[in-house]
């Protein structure tokens, strides 16, 4: 039948798990295992500096999941109107939105992140953590543009027309039809600049936010454990994302249902 | 035939493709309750045709006046005017997304603002009499190309349209499937309806067809009752069309 799967891959985040990796000795889990094997060993035999470590971060990683689901949520809608635009029939409205996805890849996230803060800066005062999250919308709801761009034009023509037939009009179509299908085909790459964007937030810490990096950093300054620090960091940071990456694929996976394959 | 002015008139319409020339300068007139049925060769623009009716393809000279509104008119609400007009597709088209119910019940429920309830008990009166009701909780995707076929025409009912539009409702299927879906085509004629058919079928044309056109290359060919239509064609192309078929 003319409907066929399609997916969007915009590799970029962490690898989702697939079936294929439902294997006892799977990529992911070996990755997650090893982490949390890793955080074990380091809190029960080196509680001296890896327990005060578990105890100093925790506000940190609340500040890096409050900027993460912010900026998403941002990213959404901005990624929204950006891709409805790039498909626009209106020139004018296409060439804004093409014009901003093209401004936004060209420039580093960390440029990006610094230019805002600080052109935010002169006209109001914001407090850091807004201009954060501002920033990373700004960046990821071009990417996210794209990715509901390609989403919805990878909807079968005949969906379109035969909502047409029915009387519906364009935008009637758009939301009752095509937009209803294209967010599953775009879940995976939605899920991935998810993941993606968790670890980006770690670029806030230059931006007086104190997430998870940053929170880091404050310990390591003290202390002088550069090293035991930053361990800890990573460790953190790869469970947190390897969970998201599970949850998504769980998503994924409940959402592909109806039969549809 | 009626004697009152054609619900559908189509006047000198042409239509391009690039250099192509899908119509060519074709005027037709439909009556209510008429069946016709369109038949050609592919790539003869009789698809094309079907669907300047309901402004899937709008058109680049001529004009189209359904049930007395002029789709050409830059004024005239086209959607209003699809409402009228339900069509079937080649490839189904029934939304994904959707069970086979809601499938039925999306655009009564949207667009004519008819309460959930009565919608869904319309839905099921018209998929009984597609015979396919019991399988109103599944997605399409669930479904046999024939049951599709037979779930997209009871929605194109469900919008209680004056006119059916068939683009080729059974090029899609497999052969023990046809049979099921021109069924239903069949007792939909015998209700009145208005039909407009693109087919391959030509035992459906001879059953069902007051009046059947050929086209070729953009062109009426030729137009006549299903009875002289395949027994004494006059035009040497459909004839050889009809050889190559037959």
């Amino acid at each position: 039948m003319p409907e066929k799967k399609v997916t969007i891959d915009i590799g970029d985040g962490a690898a989702i798990p697939t079936k294929k990796d439902r294997g006892l000795l799977s990529a992911w889990r070996l990755a997650f295992f090893g982490a949390v094997g890793a955080l074990l060993y380091l809190i029960l035999f080196h509680p001296d500096p890896y327990l005060r470590l578990l105890k100093f971060l925790p506000d940190g990683i609340l500040i890096t999941f409050q900027v993460t689901f912010s900026s998403i949520a941002l990213a959404l809608v901005v990624g929204l109107i950006t891709g409805l635009g790039r498909i626009s029939r209106n020139a004018t409205i296409n060439l804004i939105a093409s014009t901003y996805v093209e401004v936004v890849r060209g420039i580093p996230l960390l440029v990006q992140l610094f230019y805002i803060y600080y052109a935010l800066g002169q006209f109001v005062r914001v407090p850091d953590m807004l201009a954060a999250i501002l920033a990373m919308s700004f960046c990821y709801g071009a990417y996210m543009g794209e990715v509901f761009r390609a989403g919805i034009e990878s909807i079968d023509r005949g969906q379109r027309e035969a909502s047409f037939s029915l009387g519906f009009n364009r935008t009637q179509t758009m939301f009752y039809v095509i937009l209803p299908q294209a967010l599953r085909t775009i879940l995976p790459p939605v899920g991935n600049e998810f993941i993606a964007l968790l670890k980006d937030t770690s670029l806030v810490s230059i931006l007086a936010v104190s997430d998870l990096l940053r929170r880091g950093r404050e310990f390591a300054s003290e202390s002088f454990l550069y090293f035991e620090t930053y361990t800890m960091v990573a460790i953190i940071y790869l469970i947190i994302t390897l969970i998201l990456s599970k949850i998504v694929g769980i998503m994924e996976e409940r959402m592909g249902g109806h039969g549809r394959h | 035939m009626a004697d009152t002015d054609p619900i559908i008139r189509i006047r000198n319409i042409s239509k391009f493709f690039g250099q192509l020339r899908a119509l060519d300068n074709v005027s037709l007139d439909i009556f209510s309750g008429e069946k016709v049925v369109i038949i050609g060769p592919s790539g003869s623009g009789k698809s094309t045709l079907l669907r300047t009716i309901n402004q899937l393809e709008t058109v680049d000279a001529g004009s189209i006046v359904v049930d007395g509104q002029d789709l050409t008119d830059k004024t005239a609400n086209i959607n209003k005017i699809r409402m009228e007009l339900g069509m079937v597709f080649q490839s189904f088209n029934l939304f994904h997304h959707k069970t086979v119910l809601h499938n039925l019940t999306l655009a009564p429920i949207k667009l004519k603002n008819i309460p959930r309830e009565e919608a869904e008990k319309n839905a099921i009166r018209l998929l009984e009499k597609v015979g396919i009701a019991e399988k109103r909780n599944c997605y399409p995707a669930q479904l046999s190309g024939g049951q599709q076929q037979r779930v997209a025409i009871a929605r194109a009912l469900a919008m209680n349209p004056k006119i059916m539009l068939f683009d080729e409702p059974t090029s899609a299927l497999d052969p023990e499937m046809i049979g099921e879906v021109l069924d239903v085509m069949v007792n939909l004629a015998k209700e009145g309806m208005t039909m407009v058919v693109v087919t391959h079928e030509m035992g459906f044309a001879r059953e069902v067809g007051d009046r059947v056109v050929f086209m070729d290359e953009g062109k009426i060919i030729e137009t006549g009752p299903p009875e002289h239509f395949f027994q004494s064609p006059e035009h040497p192309r459909l004839r050889k069309f009809l050889d190559q078929i037959l």
